[in-house]
């Protein structure tokens, strides 16, 4: 990690601008959440257009195929416009246009219980406030900043999960051995099905519901008070742990959370008044 | 380790010009510092915890305070469990599947969303769906009849008869 943030004030003396990459790197982890499931919203698009269920708690035009067809396609091409675009109007533009789209595919019949469309919300929201800002001459602050706030927001989501698993079926491990466990066509549980018996499941099923409410409670109350790059370190790891161990659809869900999580990384070192002293030079390049 | 003012200019910034005030941040900060009381209060103010499971069934008195709760984050929220019935709730018949399964958020999802929606409804027959969430000891149950149309779909049926502890 060191090597990485001395090289930050050669590449920003070549041009390079944290805070723009920062939002590039947040557009393009969006693109890859919207898309990891390609083939099942494929395949929803289908069968909504197929089964309507009419359900006046919606109003229609959120229960309607078209509008969660334009607001998918929408959202994905500007988000797709935010990441290449060297112009900041459009950036602007494309960031609120992706953040209204995801806004409707949150309250939509289609997709609302999906938490795809709140993780990729929560960092459209983000986006907004950042395209606004990108051409700051404080660079620096605006990307401690961007790294704060993704921080906060992972922070956030980690602890939205953990409080609403403070109950007996967690603890128990009874919701996820249903869930995971039972039938799950997924590696991990595929290899212990076939290892141990449904007594023994029960047990490791325990542990591991015991395991997710307290990494998540931990991380939810915590990550955000860590230092920019060790929040991003831990946070990449949890959100990896989380796809790794439970279900690979889910990279769908924290695929843009990691692209946000990854904003600490940029995070240049601070200047220490040691090193000023001793080394004048050093100073202009880490602080910039 | 930890450091609180990272989000604060570094050392140059402070010296060469003034700290740029940033309204934006501070709502989108203080915006999620209210999502995360709501969500610590949840497990100790059974209003919040009461909200959340309507949320979860579609049952909020109005669409627009539903909608108003999306940013909350819910992932794998509660224990919720579904049942299918092919036959109405107390129907003396052979039941289609008796066993409770668990759902990981918002169990209406086997009615609106995709698999679900593909597994229980193109058969197109009338089907029976009981849920049943719980938090904390505290429960509700709702039920909803999804009525097969003749020109295709289904109509969502709300049932009065709801059974809950709330």
């Amino acid at each position: 990690m060191n090597k990485i943030t001395q090289a930050f004030p050669r590449l920003q003396s070549a041009g390079f601008k944290r805070p723009l990459a920062a939002y590039r790197l947040v557009q393009a982890a969006i693109l890859i959440s919207l898309f990891w499931k390609w083939k099942f919203f494929l395949q929803a698009d289908s069968i909504y257009a197929n089964i309507p269920v009419e359900d006046p708690f919606f109003p229609d035009w959120l229960r309607s195929v078209t509008t969660i067809r334009l607001a998918f396609w929408g959202s994905a091409l500007a988000t797709s416009i935010s990441l290449v675009t060297p112009v900041n109007l459009l950036q602007k533009f494309c960031s609120w246009f992706g953040f209204l789209g995801i806004s409707l595919m949150c309250i939509h019949q289609g997709s609302y219980n999906d938490m795809t469309f709140v993780t990729i919300w929560w960092c459209c929201l983000w986006s907004v406030w950042l395209a606004h800002r990108l051409e700051t001459g404080q660079q620096e602050l605006l990307i401690r900043r961007a790294a704060f706030l993704s921080r906060l927001i992972i922070s956030l989501i980690l602890l939205g999960g953990a409080a609403g698993k403070w109950t007996p079926e967690y603890w128990s491990g009874e919701v996820l051995f249903d869930i995971y466990f039972v039938d799950r066509d997924f590696w991990v549980f595929n290899y212990l099905r076939d290892n141990y018996e449904p007594k023994e499941l029960q047990e490791i099923a325990k542990w591991y519901s015991r395991q997710t409410v307290v990494v998540e409670t931990v991380s939810g109350i915590g990550l955000w008070i860590l230092p920019a790059r060790w929040a991003a370190l831990v946070g990449t790891i949890i959100l990896s742990g989380i796809v790794i161990m439970s279900n690979q659809y889910l990279l769908s869900v924290v695929g843009c959370l990691i692209g946000l999580a990854c904003v600490g990384f940029l995070v240049p070192r601070r200047t220490h008044p040691t090193v000023v002293t001793a080394h004048p030079s050093t100073e202009n390049s880490t602080a910039n | 380790m930890v450091d609180l003012n990272d989000a604060s200019p570094s050392d140059n910034e402070q010296k060469n010009g003034e700290q740029q005030r940033d309204l934006g941040f501070c709502c989108i900060v203080a915006f999620i510092g209210l999502i995360a009381v709501w969500l610590l209060l949840m497990p100790w103010i059974p209003g919040i915890a009461k909200q959340s499971l309507q949320r979860f069934h579609l049952r909020t008195p109005s669409f627009s305070v539903w909608a108003a709760q999306f940013p909350i984050p819910s992932m794998y929220n509660f224990a919720n469990q579904y049942k299918v019935e092919q036959y109405p709730p107390g129907f003396v018949m052979m039941i289609l599947d008796e066993s409770w399964r668990y759902a990981n958020h918002f169990p209406t999802r086997v009615i609106t969303f995709f698999a679900g929606r593909y597994n229980f409804l193109s058969s197109k027959q009338d089907r029976w769906f009981t849920l049943k969430s719980s938090y904390r000891g505290q429960v509700l149950e709702s039920k909803f009849h999804l009525e097969a149309q003749a020109e295709g779909g289904y109509k969502l049926i709300r049932i009065d008869e709801i059974e809950e502890s709330l």
